[in-house]
């Protein structure tokens, strides 16, 4: 009894200590690090770029808003004509990128903002040039992206010169690959892919990036390269649409 | 005028040690999401918790080390994504570096931590591809084992490069920090 007193007495600060450690860090895990990373937004706030290239940025989109505007009108009367499934399109918030992945295993991007502007896990986020991946989770003032390059990522994604469907998937290593569902796709270098009006994650017709070669010697299913239009590496400010929040998947759809 | 540490009450030097401590932690954790020009190497940075872990590890009992690299891996867990888990990984970190008993068999200096940091730096990555192989993704389909393994041979060796040539920013002030509160105490 006595030693085991004694014990207690030597090491209960340690015990403590470490007990208190575990809480912390299991804390810290539930949350997904929201505590730190709200610390890292405040301590980074001053390198961030000022306000006024945000300005900048904001009149651009407005011009282009305005230039989008007009063409959608004619676009959607156009595929009134047509018949097609129309295009949606929503507000966005202009978000600065503070951070990337916390390891190399993931393909993450943190942004500036979070459920404080409005965002929430499920928006779409695009960059300067297209498609850059989806929140998965935020904190009052900054949010993770998941990006298309994350090997756990995957979308449902049409060749716009073809109408044909595929999955576009991450891959470790910062690339991204299709694969097809047919024996021959019937695809070459240069074909545009936009994200696919079947895909439940996105909205249809966001451009994703281009083909950058074709390996049809895969047994299963053939496979292409995809090069990312938007520069994924080295963005620094992504754009949130707001409206087209997991939309639920399109049934009919003209081949 | 600062008085000299060693005039220090015993209290206010623990509080200290644990403010140092909990405080170079933190640093560490926010040093993760950034990539500034130098610090990056195809596309990776230095693994923080890893070199901390070490550099915690080095004079300490494998509990002590394990514990350590469970909750730094916790941490990193809340900044990325909690499956797979880095906890175990660093926790291997841990032990396998106090069971070193560096001072024992190699002298102590900054190449030899960095050393310990490069080869600990391969086994914690190796530990994170081992648990990429067995996990599933949304479609409860496999991910790829080449691809996997493709990436970790160069994930691996950017990271112990890096690791490695960043170590002594952390170890030589926290070690400094730890010898002289183990002599004052």
């Amino acid at each position: 009894m006595y030693s085991l007193y004694r014990w207690w007495d030597r090491y209960r600060l340690q015990l403590l200590l470490a007990l208190i450690s575990l809480v912390v860090a299991l804390a810290l895990r539930q949350t997904e690090g929201a505590g730190l990373l709200e610390l890292y937004r405040l301590l980074s706030l001053p390198f961030q770029s000022g306000q006024q290239q945000e300005q900048l940025i904001t009149a651009r989109t407005w011009e282009l808003e305005q230039r989008i505007a007009e063409l959608e009108i004619q676009n959607q009367k156009l595929q009134a004509l047509l018949d097609q499934p129309a295009v949606t399109q929503g507000r966005g918030i202009v978000a600065p990128v503070i951070g990337r992945s916390a390891d190399h295993w993931w393909q993450q991007l943190t942004l500036g903002r979070g459920s404080q502007a409005g965002l929430q896990p499920g928006l779409t986020v695009v960059a300067p040039g297209g498609l850059v991946g989806r929140i998965t989770n935020t904190s009052p003032h900054t949010s993770r992206v998941l990006l298309l390059t994350d090997p756990t990522s995957r979308i449902g994604v049409t060749v716009s010169r073809n109408r044909r469907m595929g999955i576009l998937r991450g891959q470790i290593g910062n690339r991204a690959v299709i694969e097809f569902y047919e024996k021959d796709p019937d695809v070459r270098p240069g074909d545009i892919v936009v994200t696919s009006s079947l895909s439940s994650l996105f909205p249809p017709g966001l451009l994703i990036g281009r083909i950058e070669s074709v390996d049809l010697t895969k047994t299963s299913t053939p496979q292409a390269i995809v090069k990312l239009s938007a520069p994924v590496g080295d963005v620094e400010w992504v754009t949130v649409h707001l409206d087209d929040k997991t939309a639920e998947p399109m049934v009919s759809l003209s081949p | 005028m600062i008085r000299p540490l060693s005039q220090w009450s015993p209290l206010v030097l623990n509080v200290l040690n644990w403010i140092v401590t909990v405080g170079s932690v933190i640093l560490c954790s926010l040093a993760l999401p950034v990539r500034l020009p130098g610090m990056e190497l195809a596309g990776i940075s230095p693994n923080w918790l890893l070199i901390w872990v070490v550099a915690w590890s080095i004079k300490r009992t494998v509990l002590q080390s394990a514990l350590a690299g469970v909750v730094l891996g916790f941490i990193q867990d809340g900044m990325t994504s909690p499956q797979p888990t880095h906890a175990l990984g660093l926790a291997l970190v841990g032990v396998l570096t106090a069971r070193l008993q560096k001072q024992r068999y190699i002298e102590e200096d900054f190449i030899s931590v960095a050393l310990v940091v490069f080869g600990m730096a391969v086994v914690a990555e190796t530990v994170v591809a081992l648990q990429f192989s067995l996990i599933k993704d949304v479609d409860g389909r496999p991910l790829p084992l080449a691809d996997i393994w493709m990436y970790h041979q160069q994930a691996a060796l950017s990271s112990a490069i890096l690791s490695s040539l960043w170590a002594p920013v952390v170890y030589y002030p926290l070690n400094r920090w730890w010898e002289r509160f183990n002599w004052l105490e």
